[in-house]
């Protein structure tokens, strides 16, 4: 198991905070976060090429966070791979096996073995300036994977390849984490997450902001930045007040939101998941339900379908599958009707 | 006929000027070098001697002093210290230096009475007027081109690299030969050449040092002064060709190296 405790790093302007990770045996742990938001510095830190100004690394309960990086059992695979370019695939892959100087014949039938497991048998004696995206990853794994690391650190290793490519790696690590192998996966795609992910962890400004299974994570972000990771574009700052007995939201724009029964605050961040608001062109009949009234804005074709903007006051984004697009007569500015549970509501108390 | 064009042809003709500078002297030596006189000059044993001793002296002095260089280049290029930028000054300095002064200031360094004078001389090697006070003198006016060139060329090795090496289990001395090394390898087969083709050149600083041994830019001098145009002009001439020579062999062989190291990590067995 790998445990961070109160990681501080400074690296210039930017700096990872007070960071704590946890990562058990077998897990395919991913990092979600954009540019900058220090994924990659994490994993530098884990591997031991940079050393925290504060803080403790565990690997097995064994404090690692001054080990050489030769000792530490933790392979990295960097986004550009870092392929040794002087050298040939087969020179790549053996390269950690001659460091510890283990004889030829072992050395030749384990990179045989690993490109075989990689599907790069076909090109051992290539050079490498020639090999693609997908061939180029393949090659940084198996070198990597040939040392039997106890953590397997991948940076971005999808940003690069086309879909095809992506789906064949995907299949890869998957089968990887099932043989067993401990995998940590810093991505800014919430795609990657949700495909590989056993546990997420949204890394943001230097620290984990929220953590949790992809289900977790994404069905309850604990903030705006986590549901515009998960796509959701219904973000509304409201008033909490009690009408007629009932907890509301009221936004600037005098829209009302009903909300389960919670405590009554300032300033809230209410959020809607673009799929949980359904429309309809007569006001619904389910009197429990939030019903808002609005004019078809944007239509624009997006992967679940349509997204569509209806302004009531303050806008709304709807995913609706394009085949609901005639029955549902989505024309712009036409009136319609949304409709949406109360639990959909995701309520931030005292969020910005 | 459009702007562009009109540039072209004046750079063109600029380029040309500038080649044609650089070109018509040394053709004019060669024109002017009756076929006899280069013969004799060829027959000449102390020409030999003087060519061989300019030759050897330089390529020693680079390839003793890379030992230092190259590490001292990887250094400047992978690690900030402080002052930094005045070390790098300082790398540069034999560049401006008049190589004369030069000289003089590393004969006061190499003399009997000097530091480095002295412990020589406990070895019994009096370092002026010998080989070694030569290669000394090369090497103090033509480090820089060595070490700037492979500084450049190490700096020009990704850092992700050298980090790959050491996560797949790799210390840091084998990170240094078989990845920045390497992938340097071609500024710093410049620079060796640079390096030894300045030295082989130098004039000012040896003829400080040692008058004798004669190297062959000392030897041209000496005729010049001695005997005039006519009978420096062959000698002259052979050095340049020599030199020529010596410099593309060592391009060729360097070169073939690389590809060397490129197929011997291929093969597997």
């Amino acid at each position: 198991m790998l445990r961070l405790t109160n990681i501080t790093r400074r690296l210039g302007d930017f700096a990872l905070r007070d960071l704590n990770l946890e990562v058990a045996d077998g897990e395919y742990y991913v990092l979600l976060g954009r540019s900058g938001s220090g994924k990659t510095q994490l994993l530098e830190l884990i591997a031991g090429l940079e050393h925290p100004d504060s803080g403790k690394i565990f690997l097995d309960d064994v404090d690692i966070t001054i080990q050489k990086i030769q000792d530490r059992k933790v392979g990295i695979v960097f986004q550009d791979y870092a392929v040794f370019p002087h050298m040939t695939v087969f020179g790549n892959i053996a390269y950690p096996l001659r460091t510890r100087k283990e004889d030829k014949k072992n050395i030749a039938e384990k990179v045989e073995l690993a490109a075989a497991t990689m599907n790069i048998s076909h090109i051992l004696e290539r050079r490498t300036e020639k090999l693609s995206g997908g061939e180029l990853q393949r090659v940084a794994l198996a070198r990597t994977l040939i040392t039997s690391p106890r953590l397997l650190l991948l940076d971005e290793p999808l940003s690069s390849l086309d879909t095809s490519l992506k789906d064949d790696l995907k299949k890869l690590l998957r089968k990887l984490n099932k043989e067993g192998q401990t995998i940590i996966h810093v991505t800014h795609d919430y795609g990657d997450a949700i495909s590989l992910a056993k546990k997420v962890g949204v890394i943001h400004n230097g620290t984990i902001i929220q953590e949790g299974s992809v289900n977790e994570v994404f069905n309850k972000p604990s903030n705006r930045f986590v549901a515009r990771y998960a796509g959701i574009r219904n973000f509304f700052r409201v008033k909490i007040v009690h009408e007629n007995g009932l907890v509301t939201g009221v936004t600037g724009n005098n829209v009302r939101f009903r909300l389960n029964d919670i405590s009554q605050g300032s300033d809230s961040l209410l959020i809607i998941k673009n799929d949980s608001i359904f429309l309809s062109d007569e006001v619904p009949l389910d009197k429990e339900l939030n019903a808002i009234k609005g004019k078809i804005g944007e239509i624009i074709p997006s992967e679940f379908g349509l997204e569509v903007t209806i302004d009531a006051g303050d806008l709304f984004y709807v995913n609706i599958p394009a085949s609901a697009m005639g029955k549902l007569r989505i024309i712009e500015e036409r009136e319609i009707w949304m409709s949406f549970p109360r639990e959909s509501v995701v309520v931030l108390n005292g969020v910005s | 006929m459009n702007r562009n064009s009109i540039f072209t042809w004046i750079v063109m003709i600029l380029s040309s000027l500038v080649l044609l500078f650089i070109l018509a002297p040394l053709a004019g030596m060669f024109i002017h070098t009756g076929g006899s006189q280069f013969l004799e000059t060829i027959k000449d044993k102390e020409v030999h001697q003087s060519i061989w001793l300019t030759l050897w002296v330089s390529f020693t002095a680079t390839f003793v002093f890379a030992i230092g260089a190259i590490p001292f280049a990887w250094l400047l290029a992978r690690k900030n210290f402080p002052l930094k930028n005045m070390v790098q000054g300082i790398i540069d300095l034999p560049i401006v230096l008049p190589h004369t002064a030069a000289g003089i200031a590393l004969l006061g360094f190499i003399s009997r009475d000097g530091f480095l004078g002295k412990t020589a001389s406990v070895l019994g090697i009096n370092l002026v007027n010998h080989p070694s006070g030569i290669a000394l003198a090369m090497a103090f006016v033509s480090l820089p081109f060595l070490i700037n060139a492979a500084r450049d060329g190490f700096a020009m090795v990704p850092e992700r690299l050298e980090k790959a090496a050491l996560n797949l289990g790799a210390g840091h001395t084998r990170v240094f030969f078989t990845i920045s090394l390497p992938l340097a390898w071609r500024s710093i087969t410049t620079g060796f050449v640079m390096m030894f083709a300045r030295g082989m050149s130098e004039f000012g600083a040896v003829v400080i040092i040692a008058y004798h041994p004669m190297i062959a830019p000392v030897l041209i001098y000496e005729r010049f002064s001695s005997y005039g145009l006519n009978y420096a002009r062959p000698a002259s001439v052979l050095f340049i060709l020599v030199a020529l020579l010596f410099l593309i062999a060592l391009r060729l062989l360097t070169l073939k190296r690389k590809e060397k190291l490129i197929i011997s990590d291929a093969q597997t067995d």
